[in-house]
């Protein structure tokens, strides 16, 4: 950053921030990115006809009597390119207003004297970095006074206009203006970097500056640094809040998940109404309908979800259906949607739809359940859309499945891979030593899919019939004797286990 | 007296009336029965009154102006005896010792372009084709005649009440200031006798033929309703022109304070157009429509004649009854040619209304 202060002139929207000119009421405001190069304080219609293109004009005396005077005034302001006419109130009407609007000069009405006002005003164009630092400053007391990331972003926004300026985590604006982040050739990237309360780099200010625009790079960039604390500040304070409501929709899932699994003693035997608790509605929830839930899990659980991940996860998700609840449960998270139509997919779909994308990014399977009534409906949908997204799990990143059309296959994906493939390496050690054994395991269990048929296997290999039987014969070689009928079972969970775990990880090591 | 001439019937007045006050838009209808029914009965009883172009007098004929000094509602409060005209010129005759051939308006527009008829026809002399303003304008001495250096003194204003006051001044504006003076005493009107002279000054100091031409134009008033065909019709006897069809959006009723100089407040009609460029135009008013700016730019002003057309019901808008939301005409009727020389502008353009812009017929690089 340079130390040098810039010299640039001083905007319109620049001065209309500071005294006298803030308290000034805006009877029409053209442009705030005009410049302001001198201001001319104009007392008759011969100084007005003097007047250079870019000043600001205070009008006084006869050439502020009101009536024909001030639309005079405007038109000869209008034909000398000025940048802003200033009148006392007590002249300035709405036909005055009206004229100003239709010939697109700004007419700011004062209740100071008009001289007062011109010196100051003189002072802060002569001395446009002065009266920048007074704009910052009071800025910065704007800033200071948001307690949210969005409100910090649209005090950034309003103060810098035509510069856009948006929050960056990673790749992805979460606050701001995308404009921001799109490369134009008549625009300079400005980025300040904002740390989390850990000190590490959490996110990135990006602000786009006109290259031929009024604002210079380092006031861009001194306003982004000024912006820091407050965001700091607000995302401490969402995430305390997301924390705290992340811990009350927990417990409360968990209560109702225990109500559903102890019906009240005093209950009469066979299947129970369980009338949904009042405090529910209380977080927003929808229970009384029917439920289809969702299960948002990791493609490879590892633990409970940090706070963070929780947070972008729910964001994600609650896009445009805030409703919907998020519920964090073990290392995954339960949604569901509640409706009086049990075929009411539609929603769901559009959700599901939406939150693929950032289910790529996380690395995120989805299952769903089918819909149930009330709250035992919902654990029998849970459970049901956390099936579903254990057998999802096998198309890789953001995979969606719905339990009903899982079936019994749902029984593979409890399968026990990883504990399955150990013992492939104690049973068959020759094969798993062998380089090919990826192709022979494959090949073996679809000639055990396909029900012995060597041409069916052949097809869905797209080998030829022969390799088939090349392989099969190896295979036999090296301990995997597929056609024992009393290890026949044993060897297709096994080559089953081994397929899936190694089309998972994308290897056979 | 040579020539031919024309006569003023009683059947005329009410086109002169009409005509008169397309002359002097900013006066209101509040003396027009009482005054119009006077002079009617009168030309009915007396017979018609000749009008004589001044060319066709002889040179040394005594002349003496007429006009009502004073407000249009004050005559209506007060109205004239019948006397106070004749009585005004005779005491001008008695202190020079002359006896007036012919009478002539001071301003051929008002009720000022009505009490010369009235007189002539009291005291049997011709009427003059010719006045000192071609309209009217707000103080004695903004006359043609005054321009061709000729006194309005010695002057005679006769009262209601009967009292008079008699001015021999040095200048036209002390003379002006010297009977405003003591107006409200005479009762707030008074008929003005003044500028006594002979034809013969007069056919290089007055201007001719706008009796006439008051009489023709209230003539189209009073025979069209159509604005368009009125306006077009207007034009060919006035010169004027439209400057713009457009709905009163404000009143600005003396919003600021006078400067002094000139008898009434000012005050400002704002005018939305409603066809064409769709302006803002802004009509500025003194004791007459003074200037109109559009979009802020002056289009027109004093001393150009400005008017405005009832455009619904193709009437003249008398400035007392504008109202919110009325559709008008901006009419613009260029002045007599002496106006614009730099003394007339001088003495009754935009400056002495104090609007210190050039006039737009200079900015035309017109004459």
């Amino acid at each position: 950053m340079s130390q040098r202060p810039s010299t640039l002139p001083i905007t319109l929207g620049g001065l209309v921030r500071i005294q006298p000119l803030a308290s000034a009421s805006r009877l029409h405001f053209a442009d705030p990115l005009r410049q302001v190069e001198q201001v001319v304080l104009a007392q008759t219609f011969e100084r007005l006809r003097r007047c250079a293109p870019h000043v600001l004009v205070v009008l006084h005396d006869t050439a502020a009597a009101g009536g024909w005077s001030l639309a005079a005034a405007l038109h000869l302001a209008w034909e000398r390119n000025v940048s802003a006419v200033v009148v006392s109130g007590a002249v300035a009407g709405s036909a005055g207003a009206a004229l100003a609007e239709r010939l697109n000069m700004t007419l700011l009405a004062i209740d100071s004297d008009p001289v007062d006002v011109a010196l100051q005003l003189a002072g802060q164009v002569s001395a446009p970095a002065a009266a920048r630092a007074l704009g910052q400053a009071l800025c910065a007391e704007r800033l200071a006074e948001q307690t949210h990331v969005r409100g910090v972003l649209g005090v950034l926004n309003s103060e810098l206009q035509n510069a856009p300026v948006a929050l960056v985590i990673g790749e992805t604006a979460v606050a701001g203006r995308v404009a921001a982040l799109q490369d134009k050739s008549n625009a300079r990237r400005v980025e300040v970097e904002v740390q989390g309360p850990d000190e590490q780099p959490w996110a990135r200010l990006v602000a786009a500056v006109p290259v031929n625009g009024p604002m210079a790079v380092e006031q861009v960039e001194s306003l982004l640094r000024l912006a820091r604390p407050s965001l700091q500040a607000a995302w401490a304070q969402t995430r305390l809040d997301s924390t705290v409501h992340s811990a009350h929709e927990q417990a409360a899932f968990g209560l109702l998940r225990r109500l559903a699994a102890e019906p009240p003693p005093e209950a009469p035997a066979g299947p129970v109404e369980i009338e949904t608790p009042p405090w529910s509605s209380e977080l927003g929830w929808q229970v009384d309908g029917v439920n289809r839930a969702v299960w948002l899990t990791p493609l490879r659980p590892s633990g409970e979800p940090s706070e963070e991940v929780t947070h972008l996860v729910r964001a994600a998700w609650q896009r445009g259906r805030t409703h919907w609840p998020l519920v964090v449960d073990g290392d995954s998270w339960i949604s569901w949607h509640s409706s009086e139509d049990p075929d009411d997919v539609g929603p769901l779909r559009r959700a599901v739809t939406a939150f693929r994308d950032s289910a790529a990014a996380h690395r995120l399977v989805i299952g769903v359940g089918q819909a149930h009534p009330g709250v035992a409906g919902l654990m029998r949908s849970v459970a049901e859309a956390r099936l579903a997204a254990h057998v999802a799990r096998e198309q890789g990143p953001a995979g969606v499945q719905w339990f009903d059309q899982v079936g019994a296959s749902a029984a593979l994906a409890w399968l026990p891979t990883t504990e399955i493939a150990q013992v492939a390496d104690l049973c068959l050690a020759e094969l798993m030593d062998a380089r090919d054994r990826m192709a022979l395991v494959q090949t073996v269990l679809a000639v055990l899919d396909c029900g012995g048929s060597l041409s069916q296997a052949s097809q869905r290999l797209g080998v030829h019939r022969n390799t088939v039987l090349a392989r099969l014969t190896r295979a036999r070689q090296l301990g995997l004797a597929y056609d024992e009928p009393e290890q026949r079972l044993a060897l297709h969970v096994l080559c089953y286990a081994l397929a899936s775990l190694w089309t998972q990880s994308g290897t056979d090591e | 007296m040579s020539g031919a001439a024309t006569w003023i019937s009683a059947a005329d007045v009410p086109a002169l009336y009409e005509g008169a006050k397309f002359y002097a838009p900013a006066v209101g209808d509040a003396g027009r029965s009482s005054l119009t029914s006077w002079l009617t009965g009168l030309l009915e009883r007396e017979g018609p009154v000749a009008l004589h172009r001044v060319e066709t007098m002889a040179p040394e004929t005594p002349c003496v102006s007429l006009c009502v000094l004073g407000s249009g509602s004050a005559l209506a409060d007060l109205p004239p005896a019948g006397d106070e005209f004749v009585a005004a010129i005779r005491q001008i005759e008695q202190l020079q010792g002359v006896r007036f051939g012919a009478v002539y308006p001071l301003a051929a527009a008002t009720v000022s372009a009505l009490v010369p008829v009235a007189a002539a026809a009291q005291l049997g002399v011709p009427l003059l084709d010719a006045d000192g303003m071609g309209r009217a304008f707000a103080l004695i001495h903004h006359t043609a005649m005054y321009l061709a250096g000729i006194s309005p003194t010695p002057l005679v204003a006769f009262g209601p009440t009967g009292d008079s006051v008699l001015v021999d001044a040095r200048t036209g504006a002390r003379a002006d200031r010297l009977l405003r003076a003591g107006l409200d005493t005479l009762g707030g009107w008074a008929a003005l006798a003044s500028y006594p002279t002979t034809a013969g000054a007069l056919r290089r100091g007055a201007l001719p033929g706008t009796i006439s031409r008051i009489a023709n134009v209230g003539r189209v008033l009073l025979q069209q309703t159509d604005p368009d065909l009125l306006i077009s019709r207007l034009a060919a006897i006035t010169g004027c022109r439209r400057l713009g069809r457009g709905r009163i959006s404000e009143l600005e009723q003396l919003s600021r304070p006078s400067d002094g100089s000139i008898p009434a407040h000012p005050s400002s009609v704002v005018i939305d157009e409603t066809d064409g460029r769709r302006r803002q135009l802004r009509i500025e008013l003194r004791s007459e429509i003074v200037a109109v700016f559009a979009n802020g730019e002056l289009i027109a002003g004093a001393p150009d004649l400005l008017c405005l057309v009832d455009a619904t019901r193709g009437t003249l808008a008398t400035l007392d009854n504008l109202e919110r939301g009325d559709l008008v005409d901006v009419l613009v009727t260029p002045g007599d040619a002496v106006w614009y020389s730099d003394e007339g502008m001088a003495m009754v353009g935009l400056n002495f209304h104090g609007i210190p812009l050039d006039h737009p017929r200079r900015l035309r690089g017109e004459p």
